[in-house]
């Protein structure tokens, strides 16, 4: 392990230094004045920031990616083997044959399709809310973020009581009011995943609250005067002045919820367990590579999700980008 | 001037700096069995699955200390760790498995039985055969194999049973007291038992503890019936699941509970205190449940005339529950074993098991621990269950994908999903998993 440590850092210190003489090479061919005691002062500088990334996100994306193609058992670190890609045969079969890892593809899918419109649109209106200027609206603000800052375990338990199955549980209880019979909110297929997607979005929205309320204080009151003047309605003045004013925050609150929403593990995890109808391929990673020890196959799983994240990613930002 | 200062207070630093980093690199002397202290003591670490505060974990802390004043002369000493295990995220196995990649493994773990088959494969646990004494391995009413050697010594046993409420019992004029471990209810029994108790229970006849399927619970619970079905998990060797775990007869073992679940007999929306207020005739769990009823639920069960506990049903066979934590040497970078071989035989004596045992309410893992339990109370129910129908779990190197397996199983049934479907995709996923191990 550290002989590869070692190779890796020695490989990255000559990318680096690689980088520095190009840089020098490249002043003295544009014949620009150069001064290269203040140019080795600004590497200096970024050396100590290069060298975390480096350490803390380059090296276990590294390390990952080359787990991926290996047999990397968590209980025998000694006896790793290149086995190429046999773990994305494994994936894949497990996949046609609609094993547990087609579950969490589904889950996962369900779930962003779910939270991601959800909590945009909860963020939006919160924001939209918190930006009259009335008296209060700021204790609003504080109440709508609170989720934010309680540990995402915490949220869990919490919402654990509420949906309880058991006619005691907060939520049955007062359904029951209605005439309504006990159900069992997480462990019927049907609103399990629903259940977690409103708690989940719930508890992520008041941090895109601020962000939309950030671009929200940036758009000019006068635009809105204007639009009236022009006898725009409510309507009219957030789809002409409001809108374009917050664009750029929502394509940032897009990308960000959609790449958390990828990642989700914590609420099925402390909600239901492992099972079929919540598994995600978060979830579905962790377990198989810190319960069932495969790293291997693990680091294969995240790999594959990586690219699948990134690739929409990119789509979404050539997107909105066209239409910017 | 400002200048120079500055030079000195800042080659001052950093020679503070290297001097704490040398300090902190430096630390006690090694010897074959273990770390020496500057006293020249042999440094035994042993690591535990518990919160030392915990009563498990303050009677551990009991032992070491008495460990510690007992080897002074022999210039050992015990240095404990305790990870607690959590639900989920288990830190325990994670924090050993991390510990094994960096090489600090501790000389002494703390280990469940079923992760014996993976730990003693990867060279995790060291082989004790030839470790501890014949005669103190007669004592112990269970062992912890794999592949013919011993890696593991158990802390204590444990079993499970049926918890039932005497006051609905009577009520519903049910007579139990001809069903003992010796001649055990059969599953109609327990069936036509629900049945007539039903109306007696405002939530459930009985808490199968369906919910439980988020960790080792459900699988604990419950795999006593699939065994008492005649059916089965895995093959002798452990990797075979095909043509066990989704058998006929394992088909009828996991149908015995969706059946009681199709009956409404049990349920999915049961309050995790259901049973203790009253509100479920029977309540399926292990011994730990004992002081649990005696020291928070005097309401309901003011005395032992109001509850009991019932075997495990049979059906072709009879099963029940076995399997707790074990004391095993692992196999880490101190070949020579004499110094973690005193602190294992000493965590296993009588006197430990009675003192540990006493804090947990298990049963003491050694035959020769003094149990007084009064014939017919519910800790004789669990000890001659353990020792007449005790059937431990498969022992399989894919035991944590055995477990979810099984979850999955439980999960299905919950939710009404085809039972022949689940056990064969499961059987088949398990069987990758086998396969993977065999190469």
């Amino acid at each position: 392990m550290w002989k590869s440590t070692f190779i890796i850092l020695a490989v990255f210190a000559a990318a680096l230094f690689a980088i520095i003489v190009w840089d020098v090479f490249k002043g003295r061919r544009k014949k620009t004045r150069y001064r290269l005691r203040s140019s080795v002062t600004s590497y200096l500088m970024l050396l100590p920031a290069a060298l975390l990334a480096f350490l803390f996100i380059m090296l276990p994306i590294l390390y990952s990616l080359g787990y991926a193609f290996t047999d990397y058992y968590l209980l025998k670190p000694d006896d790793i083997h290149f086995i190429g890609f046999d773990n994305f045969v494994e994936i894949w079969h497990e996949l046609v044959s609609k094993g547990t890892i087609y579950h969490a593809i589904l889950n996962t899918l369900f779930f962003v399709v779910g939270v991601v419109p959800l909590q945009i649109g909860l963020a939006l209106g919160l924001a939209l809310f918190c930006n009259r200027k009335r008296r209060g609206v700021k204790i609003f603000k504080v109440c709508f973020f609170a989720p934010v800052v309680i540990s995402l375990s915490v949220t869990s338990y919490l919402w654990l009581q509420i949906l309880s199955p058991a006619p005691t549980g907060l939520l049955n209880s007062l359904l029951s009011v209605f005439g309504a019979k006990p159900h069992d909110w997480l462990g019927d297929p049907k609103t399990a995943m629903p259940s977690i997607i409103v708690l989940s979005a719930w508890q992520g929205a008041g941090y895109q609250m601020l962000i939309f309320s950030a671009g929200l204080s940036n758009v000019r009151e006068d635009l809105y005067e204007a639009a009236a003047l022009d006898g725009a309605g409510a309507w009219k003045k957030f789809t002409c002045v409001t809108w374009p004013g917050i664009r750029s925050s929502f394509v940032f609150v897009i990308i960000t919820v959609f790449i958390g929403a990828c990642r989700i593990m914590t609420q099925p995890m402390l909600m239901t367990g492992y099972q079929l109808h919540t598994v995600t391929l978060s979830y579905y990673m962790y377990t198989r590579g810190y319960s069932d020890r495969w790293v291997g196959l693990s680091s294969a799983v995240a790999l594959v999700m990586t690219i699948f994240i990134g690739a929409i990613t990119l789509v979404q930002r050539r997107v909105f980008r066209e239409k910017a | 001037m400002k200048k120079k200062i500055k030079s000195i207070l800042a080659a001052a630093l950093s020679a503070v700096f290297v001097c704490g980093a040398l300090a902190a690199c430096g630390g006690n002397a090694e010897s074959d069995a273990g770390e020496v202290d500057e006293t020249g003591n042999t440094i035994v670490k042993i690591m535990f699955h518990v919160d030392s505060k915990s009563a498990e974990g303050v009677a551990y802390k009991k032992r070491i200390d008495a460990f510690n004043r007992a080897y002074a002369d022999k210039k050992i000493k015990a240095n404990a760790s305790y990870v607690a295990r959590s639900t989920g995220a288990s830190n325990y196995e994670t924090d050993l498995t991390n510990k094994k990649t960096e090489g600090t493994l501790a000389d002494i773990i703390t280990f469940d039985a079923p992760n014996c088959a993976a730990y003693a494969n990867s060279d995790i646990l060291y082989d004790i055969s030839d470790i501890v004494p014949a005669e103190t391995q007669n004592d112990f009413i269970s062992l912890n194999k794999y592949d013919g050697k011993l890696y593991g010594l158990p802390i204590q046993e444990s079993s499970a049973g049926f918890y039932y409420n005497k006051k609905i019992f009577r009520e519903a004029g049910v007579d139990v007291s001809g069903y003992t471990v010796e001649n055990p209810w059969t599953f109609e029994e327990f069936r036509d038992t629900c049945e007539r108790i039903k109306n007696y229970c405002s939530v459930a006849a009985v808490d199968m503890r369906l919910d439980a399927n988020k960790d080792e619970t459900a699988p604990y619970l419950l795999y006593p019936l699939i065994y008492a079905a005649g059916g089965s998990f895995a093959s002798e060797d452990g990797f075979t699941a095909k043509g066990y775990f989704d058998s006929d007869k394992s088909y009828d073992g996991f149908n015995f509970i969706k059946g009681l679940l199709d009956s409404k007999y049990t349920s999915n929306a049961i309050g995790a205190t259901d049973f203790f207020t009253g509100k479920v005739g029977m309540y399926l769990s292990s011994g730990w449940t004992i002081p649990d009823i005696e020291n928070d639920y005097k309401a309901t069960f003011a005395s032992r005339d109001d509850w009991g506990i019932l075997p495990y049903p049979m059906g072709e066979a009879k099963a029940s529950a076995t399997g707790s934590w074990c004391f095993g040497i692992t196999d880490n970078h101190h070949p020579d074993k004499s110094a973690a071989k005193e602190l294992l035989l000493w965590m296993t004596t009588p006197e430990s098991a009675k003192e540990i045992t006493d804090a947990t309410g298990m049963i003491p893992a050694r035959r020769s621990v003094q149990t007084d339990y009064e014939k017919g109370s519910p800790e004789d129910v669990l000890m001659s269950q353990l020792k007449t129908t005790g059937k431990a779990r498969p022992s399989t190197i894919a035991y944590p994908k055995f477990s979810s397996a099984f979850n999955l199983v439980i999960g299905g049934i919950k939710n009404g999903t085809d039972l022949r479907s689940l056990l064969s995709t499961n059987a088949n996923e398990l069987q990758t998993e086998m396969n993977k191990h065999k190469k």
